[in-house]
């Protein structure tokens, strides 16, 4: 399927953290105002989506029943096919691969895939922190919430401790991801923290789970993204910058040898990856820049060790030894991530890779250009299984060339 | 007395769950054994996750495990405020003596004297009228019965 789909559209709405005197919008506008903008982009409209796909990715405020067809429904559109993803912060790349399956299976030619969340408007348990009915519900919280476990923080401390264990990784390693995204963020205007901060002022912020730091965590906000996909002999009438899907692996549920006892310091990536590079026919020296799934430091740099750019263990020294600016050697997160961009929530972060790679390839990035950008790897991470890291893992490799 | 506050946040039992609750209301840990493969399974699932198998059935489980990972808690998060009186929270990954991982909460215990390969051993605390939870503490080191069986 290599090249059969583009992505010719993209927009991510500004975000909010909601505070005192902000207007407050529902997820429904956020969707509807990022549609709007991947579809200005495209040069489309809500119309040319009749009897084409719709995808929703989940999110945690409150929502209907049959959402999917509800949003359909509030957008005024018909569509022949409805994906609905809940894989959390891959839902974006999954649903972008259940469309290009659609397409190369000539149901529809083209999907819109949209995603919002407000989940600083959820009231909450803890104040001021969300705590959704989806997240207090069945078994999975009921082995968590009442055992004293603190979300995700404590959770992703506990696979970094026992990475620490096995392997060699320094706070300075992990804060130079963190400075290094704030640093792209001061180059994004769109996103919500945009003052650098030096490797001082990281080391220094103050311990929330031990060793996750303050400035090792992700900012929620309130926002919306979407993107367009099209065959790529559409995108072709649409736009002279399609951005190619070249490549793609996914995998669920990964364990890291047993299921009883498994190595939890090794993520699907290691399989998802390889996957993607090789349908692609991409190798690591040809990809131009990583967009992972950020949301802590930690998490990208296991991603960058289990894509093999470097040997397992030997992440935060590749960290070190490479400069991961966007003119640099490793361009890493270079939209500021969701570390310094801010999280719409667990589930509609995981847009802001996707977005960002079709940004750069597109040579629309502005002053954080990666130059001559052609091949990039754009992350899906979602959900957080008991006692490991992630549930869904999803490596998407994109090109300017099909 | 056991501490009876009914603020933290409280599981919904339900019929799956309900002796592993009221086993720790009694003192007693328990966990899931598959009768044909006998692994052990926790959380509480449907089916074993290593065979399949709908042959589940509730065991006294050995009390004792090792500390795979850990974390301090320095603040209550995307949990109950009435966590608060807790903190720091000492949490830990532990491996089950019976071949089983577990979040838990380590009681009794230091923050700086938290380390990975430490062995402990449970005690059940009571959180409501129906349910106690099983928290570990460090086992006293003249304390046979925690040795690892292959060790």
């Amino acid at each position: 399927m290599r090249g059969e789909v583009a992505i010719v559209g993209y927009g991510r709405t500004p975000y909010s953290r909601a505070k005192p005197g902000e207007p407050v919008l529902t997820v429904d506008e956020y969707i509807a105002w990022a549609a709007d903008l991947a579809l200005q982009k495209a040069g489309l409209s809500k119309n040319d989506f009749d009897g084409q796909g719709l995808g929703v990715a989940h999110a945690e405020v409150a929502h209907t029943v049959n959402w999917s067809a509800a949003t359909a429904e509030n957008l005024g559109i018909s569509p022949q096919i409805l994906l609905r993803a809940d894989q959390g912060g891959a839902s974006a790349a999954s649903m972008l691969i259940r469309a290009a399956a659609m397409i190369h299976a000539g149901i529809v030619d083209r999907v819109l895939v949209v995603g919002a969340d407000t989940p600083l408007s959820i009231p909450s348990a803890a104040p001021g922190l969300p705590l959704s009915p989806e997240r207090t519900r069945g078994v999975y919280w009921d082995f968590q919430g009442p055992f004293g476990v603190m979300g995700a923080s404590a959770q992703f401390a506990l696979v970094q401790t026992r990475y620490m264990y096995q392997y060699n990784l320094t706070p300075e390693q992990l804060g130079k991801i963190a400075v290094n995204a704030r640093f792209h963020a001061s180059l994004h205007p769109g996103a919500i923290y945009r003052k650098p901060f030096t490797m001082e002022e990281y080391l220094g912020s103050r311990m929330l789970s031990d060793p996750i730091r303050l400035l090792d965590c992700v900012p929620i906000v309130n926002g919306g993204l979407a993107y367009v996909v099209t065959s790529a002999k559409t995108a072709r009438t649409l736009t002279d910058r399609p951005v190619y899907l070249r490549g793609f692996g996914e995998i669920n549920n990964y364990y890291h040898g047993s299921r009883a006892l498994p190595d939890i310091t090794t993520t699907g990536f290691t399989q998802a990856a390889p996957q993607a590079m090789k349908a692609a026919g991409v190798t690591h020296r040809e990809i131009d820049f990583l967009q992972p799934y950020d949301d802590y430091p930690f998490i990208a740099m296991m991603t960058i060790e289990d894509y093999g750019f470097c040997k397992k263990g030997e992440g935060g020294r590749f960290v070190e030894e490479h400069d991961l600016r966007f003119d640099g050697d490793f361009p890493l997160s270079t939209d500021g991530g969701q570390l310094s961009g801010g999280q719409p929530g667990g589930a509609i972060g995981g847009f802001m890779p996707l977005v960002e790679a079709v940004t750069q390839l597109r040579g629309e990035a502005g002053e954080r250009q990666v130059k001559n950008a052609r091949i990039g790897a754009a992350c899906g991470f979602g959900g957080i299984p008991y006692g490991r890291p992630g549930r869904s893992c999803i490596s998407l490799i994109l090109g300017t060339e099909p | 007395m056991t501490d009876l506050s009914t603020s933290k946040p409280l599981p919904t039992i339900t019929d799956l769950t309900r002796p592993f609750w009221s086993a720790a209301k009694n003192g007693r840990f328990v966990l899931q054994k598959c009768g044909r493969c006998a692994t052990f399974n926790f959380h509480p699932k449907p089916w074993c996750i290593e065979c399949g198998s709908r042959d589940l059935s509730w065991v006294d489980a050995k009390p004792f495990g090792t500390v795979y990972s850990h974390t301090v808690s320095r603040n209550v998060a995307m949990n109950s405020p009435e966590w608060q009186s807790e903190i720091p929270l000492l949490m830990c990954l532990i491996d089950l003596d019976d071949g089983a991982r577990m979040y838990a909460q380590v009681t009794d215990c230091r923050p700086e004297d938290l380390h990975i390969g430490m062995r402990v051993e449970v005690h059940c605390v009571d959180i409501s009228e129906d349910a106690g939870i099983p928290k570990f503490r460090p086992l006293v080191a003249s304390a046979k019965a925690g040795a690892p069986d292959a060790a």
